[in-house]
């Protein structure tokens, strides 16, 4: 199979997103960086933010929203796995439309800095404002205001380090444009 | 890396119908969000958690109210904040802290925000994994989306021990020798993750071609592995499903 008929090829769609998906996942539920208030952020947010680069909207949607919904689920927050997978799909949706936005060729990463700087401000914005009104809705809108800066801050590193991460892969495994659906 | 959410126990929990236990949960949680009365809505998180006592141990029962403790003290120190008028119920230096409805509020929330974490914990601890993608495939998921959802799960543990194994060998190079158990700070973050990454993605033209060669794409039907099965037809399951919802429904409404 060469590369042109892979990247048709329906089998390597479902395996990018399954990977991803995988990535996404452990990514959301491993690595924990410590915050100054004590808490915790995870990765999920540079997984989805990368995947938006490399892979477009619709991989970056489909990884972004089953990983986190997954994460979820295994993490034991069950009840959140429907609302983190429609708030993150959409967020690497959004990420990836605006980044590619006027780009001809390529794929979104190679965008322009500030394009991705944009779409990675929305995806912030859909983050931290998809689950305020969910915990709103759950639990107040006052008590869901607690969480804004800690997610503000996990989404923010997330836009940052899926831009940096975005260029090492690119440059450390040029054949991930191949992949690109 | 443990993907598995399943615990072994014993009740009608296990022995319900995984399709008929999705719609049931789907429904009250929705049903819950119904104006109704706090008694009503304590009452109910009170036979959910029996019911989750009897199914698992007491103490895998008071898991979920673990992991919601600090919202739910967060929801009761905003009580001053939320609702301010009403009758006084507890009133420090001429400063209204709780009202009744304060009060009702908080614990409005409070249980509707239980008895949702426990309905949908209940299933994911009653249900092997395998019989939920069913459950959504016989709902109508696609058969590409249970696959994706199937590889992914199959390779979560694989990646997750690849990326231990490369945050090690990053940390080993680093001065700072002493290891912080699964916390790491964001200057190691670039490097691991990146690798991480070009190794995730090296698999992914080895997992097409084996797809390929298992013939996906061939516009053939796939084969079906595991079939879902009601012990007593799938009716009964349906039927004792709407049972539960109307109870629920009689019991939300009944004051």
């Amino acid at each position: 199979m060469n590369e042109k008929t892979k990247s048709k090829s329906p089998a390597l769609s479902i395996a990018l997103m399954s990977i991803l998906t995988a990535v996404v996942v452990v990514f959301t539920i491993f690595p924990r960086i410590p915050t100054p208030i004590h808490g915790y952020i995870n990765l999920s947010d540079v997984i989805i933010t990368f995947s938006a680069f490399l892979f477009g909207p619709w991989v970056a949607a489909v990884a972004g929203g089953l990983g986190t919904g997954i994460a979820d689920i295994i993490g034991g927050f069950p009840q959140w796995a429907v609302f983190s997978f429609l708030i993150h799909g959409l967020q690497g949706l959004l990420i990836a439309l605006i980044a590619r936005a006027g780009l001809k060729k390529g794929v979104p990463g190679d965008a322009k800095i500030y394009m991705q700087i944009l779409g990675g401000v929305v995806g912030m914005v859909v983050m931290t404002g998809g689950y305020y009104l969910v915990g709103g809705f759950l639990y107040g809108f006052k008590p869901a205001l607690v969480e804004i800066p800690l997610n503000l801050l996990q989404s923010g590193v997330g836009v940052v380090l899926g831009i940096v991460v975005s260029k090492g892969v690119l440059k450390a495994y040029p054949p991930v444009r191949s992949l690109a659906l | 890396m443990n993907t598995n959410t399943f615990i072994a126990g014993r009740g009608f929990l296990y022995w319900f119908d995984a399709r008929a236990k999705l719609l049931t949960v789907l429904l009250f949680s929705v049903m819950v969000f119904f104006p109704s009365q706090v008694v009503m809505l304590a009452i109910l998180m009170a036979l959910i958690f029996i019911v989750a006592w009897r199914a698992v141990t007491f103490k895998q029962a008071l898991k979920p109210l673990r992991t919601l403790l600090f919202i739910l003290v967060v929801m009761a120190l905003f009580i001053p904040l939320n609702r301010r008028d009403g009758v006084a119920l507890l009133v420090i230096k001429s400063y209204v802290i709780i009202t009744k409805e304060g009060l009702n509020q908080f614990l409005t929330l409070a249980l509707r925000l239980l008895i949702v974490t426990y309905l949908c914990t209940l299933y994911i601890w009653t249900t092997p994994m395998a019989d939920i993608n069913l459950s959504f495939r016989w709902y109508g998921l696609s058969y590409k989306v249970a696959l994706t959802i199937t590889l992914a799960f199959r390779f979560i543990p694989f990646i997750g021990e690849t990326f231990t194994m490369i945050r090690d060998s990053h940390s080993l190079r680093s001065a700072h020798g002493e290891s912080e158990g699964e916390k790491f700070h964001i200057k190691d973050l670039v490097p691991t993750v990146t690798s991480a990454l070009v190794f995730a993605l090296k698999t992914i033209p080895h997992l097409a071609t084996t797809l390929e060669h298992r013939g996906f794409g061939s516009g053939l039907k796939r084969s079906d592995y595991k079939v879902l099965e009601a012990k007593g037809g799938l009716f009964i399951h349906f039927l004792l499903s709407a049972i539960i919802l109307l109870t629920t429904f009689v019991l939300l409404n009944s004051i």
